[in-house]
């Protein structure tokens, strides 16, 4: 007793961190493990020989019984409407023979049910037997008489190789298939563009806007609240506004930019690919622009009066001050602004999956919008996850740039 | 005063303490006793997607009140048709008995089938002493897999040619409805009509990059038939001035409301444009508008209704899908709602027809006669994104026509 007390004494810091650990253990690391897991395997839901996680061959056991049960059934149809004695003596046999073949099958596999795991040598004896119902589906076709279900037949007893799973482990295939896929090259570079021109420009004009925030006159408080709207509106509801402003038929920035001469048409806006991921930008400027000078300005906050004082003693203009004193001593704030812009931006995806739904033609697609149809529409979990890892890594390796190239230290030595 | 308010808070406190100490007496419920139902009910839950008609409702209290082994309990989810496919899989996926009959829209039959969560159902439609060719062709297509029947038809829908009668000549307007004519011809009068009675466009339909676009480029290839004709044939369209300048974003909604506006000479829509001009509440009346079958053939849409092959009610699942989807069900769904019966032989049923004034035309006759499906594969969702992207990038001007028939070729494979 006495040792345990003196253990927790000795490392009371990690004691009180455990039940910090065991939670983010459960809800972040146990599910970016499994994710993982998924990306190494041909896992996709369409598919019933790929919908699990398999690393060893199985035999599903429903499915089969269902096919037989509809070979025999196709087969009671045919026998229904041939004309000649001997084919329908033959379909009787058949009959009989696939019956048997299916018993012979469940004492291979026994009483289980469900998707049952089995041997390889099991299988091939399975196997065997499908080519053997193969044959004889295939010798009833051919036989000289009138058959209604033949098309019907075939498809259902294709069924049979579709009961045989094998391990859909596939190593790094994904990752090999994301690097070729042209599609996912395509998206990740419009997310890389998006990216960088849009916190580009937010920082700009987020720097700018904290700077006017930071000055001491008449109505700052009204300034501050008023310029943090955009930020505070719903972004799938800012980006609802947005589609309206920039609608071919009625829109009025479309209408505007036309009348100006940026665009030939109101509605090529968001009809070509450069304008609409340009209209993209320009509404996640807008609206993440107040997100960044808040972040800023809290950084302006906390530089001394005292030091732009004592410059401007020693003869330091507006500019030199700027230089030399702000911009440095903002540059924790600057990085952690811009670390936390880049990674929201790299998975912006409700602005455009509402303002253009990755249209036109998919060239607006950001690599977030494909993730997510990839795995949701289209139920291709272990390409999806591989493609969320790829975005990971990315993530992982913007950061790592940021505070290199800024070299910051964020955590002290 | 000290003592006053020392007096006062004791007195508070003693009150309080002596509130929360009285012991409390349970009312005493005196529930009447009820008649105890003979049997308990099993419930049946229905996944179906909201109905702005009383026909749901209509249809599951003719159901309860006809049964007394099943009960059954519509769980209305989301209407927005993509979140509902989304839910559905989450559900569905997790091998979960949640919803035991499903509707579902007629392009996830494939999909659902290939990933084993429905129930083939040829022997219900043999018990009932049905024949599949009792049902609705398009609709039985969409979710018939590998040989095998999943579903029945909830309602079925159609897409085709609204046209406006008060400006159409006779001549022409009988032309149209015969089905007799080309799209470069439907293109030639929407040329020569613009303009009259008011109208800014000849021709409007969906082509905006989503699952509209699939539908209509579906009736422009006939069937995917020939698709670089298809595509040509609708860039043309697009060129044209008989359609508005933003047509590559139009949906169902800017369809309709150009058309009913007294904008449009031409439309592609559903038939619930009809029953919008029905209502009199737009500046076009039903008296002035005018059915035809499209050139190639009319996508079907709708609804279908499958078994999910997990349920532990599938008895009663099973009793009331053939409740629903059968002559006593679709006419409730069809007199009540105006929906198109999926049960052919209500076609001739005279509460039906006298609900649907749709059905007697002869116009909408044609289109009914010639329906096309989508492809019915296991990985819709991944082809049909694909047609869109391609279709819509070259239509805009963004893509290559051989980039586009190659890339929707090899999809369709």
């Amino acid at each position: 007793m006495s040792k345990i007390l003196k253990f927790f004494d000795r490392h009371l810091a990690y004691v009180m961190i455990i039940p910090a650990i065991i939670l983010i253990l459960l809800f972040s690391i146990l599910p970016i493990l499994e994710s993982t897991r998924y990306a190494f395997f041909d896992f996709q839901l369409n598919d019933q020989k790929k919908s699990g996680i398999y690393m060893t061959s199985n035999y599903n056991m429903p499915l089969s019984d269902e096919t037989f049960e509809y070979i025999d059934y196709y087969l009671e149809i045919e026998a229904a409407t041939v004309q000649k004695a001997d084919t329908i003596q033959y379909i009787n046999r058949m009959r009989d023979d696939i019956k048997g073949y299916q018993l012979n099958l469940k004492s291979i596999l026994g009483s289980q049910t469900g998707v049952v795991e089995t041997s390889r040598e099991n299988i091939q004896v399975i196997q065997a037997i499908n080519k053997d119902i193969k044959f004889a589906i295939d010798l009833l076709y051919s036989m000289d008489d009138v058959f209604y279900s033949e098309e019907d037949m075939q498809a259902v007893a294709s069924e049979l190789e579709t009961c045989i799973i094998e391990s859909n482990f596939i190593g790094l295939d994904n990752f090999k298939q994301i690097l070729s896929d042209p599609r996912v090259i395509y998206t990740l570079s419009i997310t890389l563009i998006f990216t960088f021109i849009s916190v580009f420009c937010e920082l700009l004009l987020g720097l700018a806007l904290a700077l006017i925030m930071n000055k001491a006159m008449k109505g700052r408080g009204l300034i501050r609240t008023f310029s943090l709207i955009p930020w505070a509106i719903p972004t799938s509801v800012a980006a609802l506004m947005w589609s309206y402003l920039y609608n071919g038929s009625s829109g009025i920035v479309a209408t505007a930019f036309s009348n100006i001469g940026l665009i030939g048409q109101p509605t090529e806006l968001l009809l070509t690919a450069k304008a609409a991921l340009g209209s993209i930008i320009m509404a996640d400027v807008w609206k993440t622009t107040p997100y960044m000078a808040l972040l800023i300005l809290a950084g302006l906050q906390v530089i001394p009066n005292a030091l732009y004082e004592s410059s401007s003693l020693d003869g330091a203009n507006k500019i030199m001050q700027f230089r030399h004193i702000t911009l440095p001593l903002l540059k924790p704030s600057i990085l952690v602004a811009l670390l936390f812009r880049t990674l929201d931006a790299f998975r912006v995806f409700d602005l455009i999956w509402v303002l253009t739904g990755g249209g036109p033609g998919g060239t607006t697609e950001s690599i977030s919008v494909y993730a997510y149809k990839v795995m949701f529409a289209q139920t291709r979990f272990g390409y999806g996850s591989a493609m969320v890892l790829i975005m990971a890594i990315a993530v992982g390796m913007i950061s790592y740039a940021y505070i290199k190239i800024l070299d910051v230290k964020l955590i002290g030595e | 005063m000290k003592k006053l308010l020392a007096m006062v808070l004791v007195l508070v406190m003693v009150l309080a303490v002596g509130c929360q100490s009285t012991p409390k007496v349970a009312p005493v419920t005196t529930e009447p006793t009820q008649p105890a139902a003979p049997v308990e009910k099993v419930t049946v839950k229905f996944a179906v997607q909201a109905d702005s008609t009383d026909a749901l409702n209509q249809l599951v209290k003719a159901y309860n009140d006809s049964s007394d082994k099943y009960q059954v309990e519509a769980v209305v989810m989301t209407n927005d048709s993509g979140n509902m496919h989304d839910q559905l899989i989450n559900s569905l996926s997790s091998k979960s008995g949640e919803y035991d009959v499903i509707s579902m829209d007629v392009v996830w039959a494939g999909e659902f089938a290939a990933a084993g969560y429905l129930e083939p159902i040829d022997t219900l439609i043999k018990d009932n002493g049905w024949l599949p060719t009792d049902f609705n062709a398009g609709s039985m297509a969409s979710g018939k897999y590998k040989g095998k029947n999943y579903v029945l038809p909830y309602f079925s829908d159609l897409g085709f040619l609204f046209f406006r009668k008060d400006i159409l000549s006779a001549e022409d307007a009988k032309k149209l409805e015969e089905g007799g004519y080309t799209w470069a011809e439907l293109l030639k009068m929407a040329e020569g009509y613009m303009g009259q009675k008011g109208t800014k466009y000849g021709h409007v339909y969906q082509s905006k990059q989503y699952e509209g676009l699939t539908c209509n480029l579906n009736e422009f290839t006939a069937n995917w038939s020939d698709i670089k004709g298809g595509l040509e044939t609708m860039a043309k369209f697009v060129k044209s001035k008989a359609t508005p300048e933003d047509i590559l974003a139009y949906t169902e909604g800017e369809t309709h409301n150009a058309f009913l506006n007294g904008e449009a000479v031409f439309a592609r829509n559903w038939p619930y444009m009809n029953g919008m001009a029905a209502s009199g509440e737009y500046n076009v009346k039903a008296e002035q508008v005018g059915f035809a079958p499209l050139p190639t053939g009319s996508t079907v849409g709708g609804w279908i209704l499958g078994v999910n092959a997990n349920s532990t009610k599938m008895d009663g699942a099973k009793d009331f899908l053939s409740f629903i989807a059968g002559p006593k069900g679709q006419k409730i769904n069809a007199t009540v709602g105006s929906y198109m019966p999926g049960f052919n032989a209500l076609l001739a049923d005279s509460d039906v027809l006298a609900a649907n004034a749709l059905l007697t035309n002869t116009g909408f006759q044609n289109a009914l006669k010639a329906t096309i499906a989508r492809p019915v594969v296991a990985n819709y969702s991944e082809v049909s994104d694909v047609i869109q992207i391609k279709a819509h990038e070259f239509l805009s001007g963004n893509g290559k026509l051989e980039d586009a028939v190659k890339a929707i070729e090899e999809k369709l494979k």
